[in-house]
């Protein structure tokens, strides 16, 4: 494109530094902001007035930020779950059976020290606790070994099987919780048991305790692949398989272990939601919904470019514009899907801007008609 | 089909005063060239002397910062390489691009506007053979692609190109990957498509007689620019060979003669299947000494890379037995063997020797990640690996900005640079280089050739695996020639011959053509 003496230019980035990602990835969520309120002005709504209220309400208010926080623990757990495997070039479709394979164990952990009958007083908090965490992270690691046992040892696809793992548990949660299920709640119309309440999870100034996991894992895990042996090795194996292999690098045990580590993270979102969120402590009828919201963790581990760092915000942000989101639709009666709209056009933007990662936008000066070499004769 | 009105010696396409940087690098500077109706105008250079980027320019891959392209006189703009094509320009990659799954019909008439929706195969079929009777190409038509050797699917790309109209052809190192018979069969080839009035530029890295063979002209690139455009009947190989690398180039390096030592590999009886499931070795024994070269001359396809595999732990033997200084290492793993001392250089450089979007660091840690000294208690140490790899930089020339750049920005002769720094400086007892020097440049080949020789002065033993019969032959202290899975025949470097080793290579063991 030419603009009187000048020339815009397209060209590609030899390297990108984060501060120049996390500039672009800022500006692509003001560009989605200043898209999406052409919807807003559609209904006839200030996009200022919309916005405020949307981001004081997920991170101001008092009943609106610990809403987003939960949403936030959750969607970083599932996010380090998506990228692990990412890392080693391998795709967790399977976040969402994952985290319900954490959350049955939970509750069968519970169930099997006698929680479920009546309401145990006795029930010792420092040991059942750990107890339950270990489970969680235990059934999303096994259901997670599956996929991982079989690409690695029989180079299965491993988005069909996470996929297909999905439906098995979705419908096994179905079984367990509803009429009949051996951890229905009595009386109860299609929910799981509530937990006795001396084991809900620890909060701490209303927060959940488990944001510490949530957060710590992040850190260790950008320490895991930034310095450890392993994380050089899971990388290696992501980037080139064939080069791995060459190095020694062993091509089985890499896919079963970042399925396992992922499955684990994955597990404890299911015990974050189920056990330790305030106000719901049980497997609900409604718990696939929980199960739509862990795909996000593939959109936030994408964005975050399977940086487990640059996921702690990305998943903050969305995890507080879809409560916000949620929050304007009634106080601004506005139609349905308000939150899922704005989460896809800014996921979309966001996607959409990482051509910039590649390529920078310059003017330049041109000069004037130089070009005519002539042809000899 | 062709060439209504193109008269001999019309120039066809021309270039003037193109130019293209990348980030750091003046990859084409002012480069002019032109090409006349049947004409063979070859363009010869290193790798790195901006070959690629011309040709890609050329094709309407790549858009010049400066300068035109004409053809036939008249000043074009190349968008797309679908410009270039309508233009009559074809392209032949050396690196294929055919769909394997289909047939070689299927690949050629692949996107040709004839083939719309409803596809006359039998008459494409008549106008493709009809071309290959012309011009002497020999390949099955309804073969699938994934069953043609690699000078078959070479001869598809030409005739996909030819079969599209292309009057001007440009071909990628056309005989890199061919042998000497398929070579030859090209040659005819080209000699009678220039005939015919086409213009074909072949750009070509190091074989030197193949440019003195067909082409008319020689067009020498060197750092982007055009150093000398002659008569190839008023050239030679060594003058060539000058131009193209700015120095005087040793075309063959003497064989050393070190002392010899304790034997350290022994290989017993080998057999193995391949990827699909049939023996593709079938009883291999050899030994390798301490400061020993053991060269095996083969066309590829017949054995070595399982051998090479099995040798380096990433294929299982059948049968057999690998014996590294005196210890069974049949069935260990590679990463034992590595830590044992084998230390192996992988033909395929860019995909399984190095990881391109890997920094140079990291591709250097990858033979040392499991190393005490730059991994303690599963943390890898690569501020240690960082001064490696800036040694290895300094001490083997390889042309990069810094050791933070990734992989995928080196020039093949500068990773093959990387990889053997890195695989020979762990001191490995036994180097395993296959085809080391394939598609380097004279100045890499040499610089290769001349450390797998000091590596066998530090007395470690190395296998050689070479296309490259006269590489092979300077090189090796012990020659065999493989053929079809197994050794027609082992020679001590002197008393092995060209003749003598090429007719063991085609398969007649070593006794029957002896006596």
């Amino acid at each position: 494109m030419r603009i009187g003496k000048y020339a815009l230019k397209l060209e590609k980035r030899a390297t990108l530094s984060g501060w120049e990602a996390a500039l672009i990835s800022i500006l692509a969520i003001f560009f989605a902001l200043l898209l999406f309120s052409l919807l807003f002005i559609q209904a006839r709504i200030n996009p200022l007035i919309a916005y405020q209220k949307i981001f004081s309400y997920a991170f101001v208010n008092p009943f609106g930020l610990p809403l987003a926080i939960n949403r936030f623990i959750f969607l970083l757990l599932c996010t380090t779950a998506f990228i692990i495997p990412f890392k080693a070039g391998l795709w967790n479709i399977g976040m969402s059976g994952q985290l319900f394979a954490g959350a049955l164990s939970v509750f069968a952990i519970v169930v099997a020290f006698g929680g479920k009958e009546f309401d145990n007083p006795y029930l010792s908090p420092a040991k059942l606790i750990p107890l339950m965490l270990v489970a969680a992270a235990l059934g999303g690691a096994v259901s997670g070994a599956i996929a991982g046992f079989l690409r690695g040892r029989f180079n299965v696809n491993e988005i069909v099987v996470t996929m297909m793992l999905n439906f098995i548990t979705f419908w096994l949660v179905s079984f367990m919780i509803k009429e009949g299920g051996p951890f229905m709640k009595s009386g109860g119309e299609g929910d799981g048991f509530e937990l006795p309440s001396s084991i809900f999870g620890p909060l701490i100034k209303g927060i959940p305790f488990t944001i510490f996991i949530a957060l710590g894992f992040a850190v260790l895990l950008y320490f895991m692949f930034a310095k450890t042996n392993i994380g050089y090795q899971i990388k290696a194996y992501g980037l080139s398989p064939a080069a791995a292999r060459y190095a020694g690098i062993k091509t089985f045990t890499i896919p079963l272990l970042v399925f396992v580590m992922g499955g684990a993270l994955a597990g404890l979102a299911g015990y974050h939601y189920f056990a330790a969120v305030p106000g719901l402590y049980k497997i609900p009828t409604n718990y696939g919904y929980f199960g739509d919201l862990a795909f996000y963790g593939i959109i936030c581990g994408l964005i975050s470019q399977g940086n487990p760092i640059a996921a702690i915000p990305v998943t903050l942000l969305f995890g507080g514009l879809s409560i916000g989101g949620r929050f304007v639709q009634g106080e601004l009666h506005m139609s349905f899907g308000v939150d899922y709209a704005l989460l896809g056009v800014l996921m979309i933007t966001l996607v959409a801007f990482q051509f910039f990662y590649r390529y920078k936008i310059r003017w330049i000066k041109t000069r004037k008609e130089s070009l005519d070499v002539g042809l000899p004769g | 089909m062709v060439l209504a009105g193109i008269k001999r010696g019309e120039t066809v396409l021309s270039a003037r005063g193109i130019s293209k940087r990348f980030p750091g690098v003046v990859a084409n500077d002012q480069i002019n060239f032109d090409i006349k109706a049947g004409e063979v105008h070859a363009i010869l250079g290193e790798n790195g002397a901006g070959k690629t980027t011309l040709m890609n320019i050329l094709f309407g891959l790549l858009q010049p910062e400066e300068g035109d392209i004409y053809v036939r006189g008249e000043k074009v703009k190349f968008r797309s390489p679908l410009d270039a094509i309508n233009l009559g320009i074809g392209m032949v990659h050396q690196h294929r691009k055919l769909v394997s799954a289909h047939t070689a019909i299927e690949n050629i008439i692949l996107g040709h506007p004839k083939a719309g929706t409803i596809l006359n195969m039998k008459r494409a079929e008549e106008e493709v053979q009809e071309l290959c009777d012309r011009y002497g190409f020999k390949v099955d038509l309804r073969a699938k692609v994934w069953q043609l050797s690699e000078g078959e699917k070479q001869v598809v790309e030409i005739l996909k190109a030819l079969y599209r109209g292309a009057e001007v052809l440009i071909l990628d190192e056309p005989t890199s990957a061919l042998t000497p018979i398929e070579t030859e069969k090209l040659l005819a080839s080209i000699e009678a498509m220039a005939r015919d009035e086409l213009a074909i530029v072949p750009f070509i890295t190091h074989k030197l007689p193949v440019v003195l063979a067909i082409s008319h002209r020689v067009t020498v690139l060197r750092r982007g620019k055009v150093v000398t455009c002659m008569e190839t009947s008023r050239t030679t190989e060594k003058s060539l060979a000058i131009q193209m690398v700015g120095r005087e180039v040793m075309f063959r390096i003497e064989r050393m003669m070190v002392e010899k030592g304790k034997p350290i590999l022994q290989v017993e009886n080998l057999t193995a299947f391949n990827d699909k499931g049939l023996q593709a070795l079938k009883g291999v024994s050899f030994s390798i000494c301490e400061g020993e070269i053991f060269g095996i001359a083969g066309i590829s396809g017949n054995g070595q890379q399982e051998l090479v595999e099995v040798l380096a732990g990433l294929r299982h033997a059948q049968e057999g037995k690998v014996i590294l200084d005196g210890k069974d290492i049949t069935h260990a793993s590679s990463l034992d063997r590595w830590q044992l001392g084998i230390g192996y250089i992988p033909s395929d450089r860019v995909d399984v020797g190095t990881i391109g979007d890997f920094s140079l660091v990291e591709n250097v840690a990858m033979n040392y990640y499991f190393d005490d000294n730059f991994s303690r208690r599963g943390i890898v140490d690569y501020g240690n690996l960082r001064k490696l790899t800036e040694e290895i930089i300094s001490e083997y020339g390889v042309a990069t900005p810094g050791p933070n750049i990734k992989a995928k920005n080196l020039s093949g002769g500068n990773l093959q640079k990387l990889i053997l720094a890195r695989v020979l400086s762990r001191k490995p007892r036994l180097v395993i280089a296959d085809l080391p020097s394939q598609g380097l440049d004279i100045g890499a080949t040499e610089f290769v050739q001349n450390k797998l020789v000091e590596a066998k002065k530090g007395k470690a033993g190395v296998l050689l695996i070479s296309e490259d019969l006269d590489e092979i032959l300077s090189l090796s202290d012990w020659v065999a020639a493989i053929y079809e899975g197994q050794f027609m025949g082992i020679l001590p470097g002197k008393e092995a011959m060209k003749e003598s080793v090429g007719a063991m290579m085609a398969g007649l063991p070593i006794q029957e053509h002896e006596l």
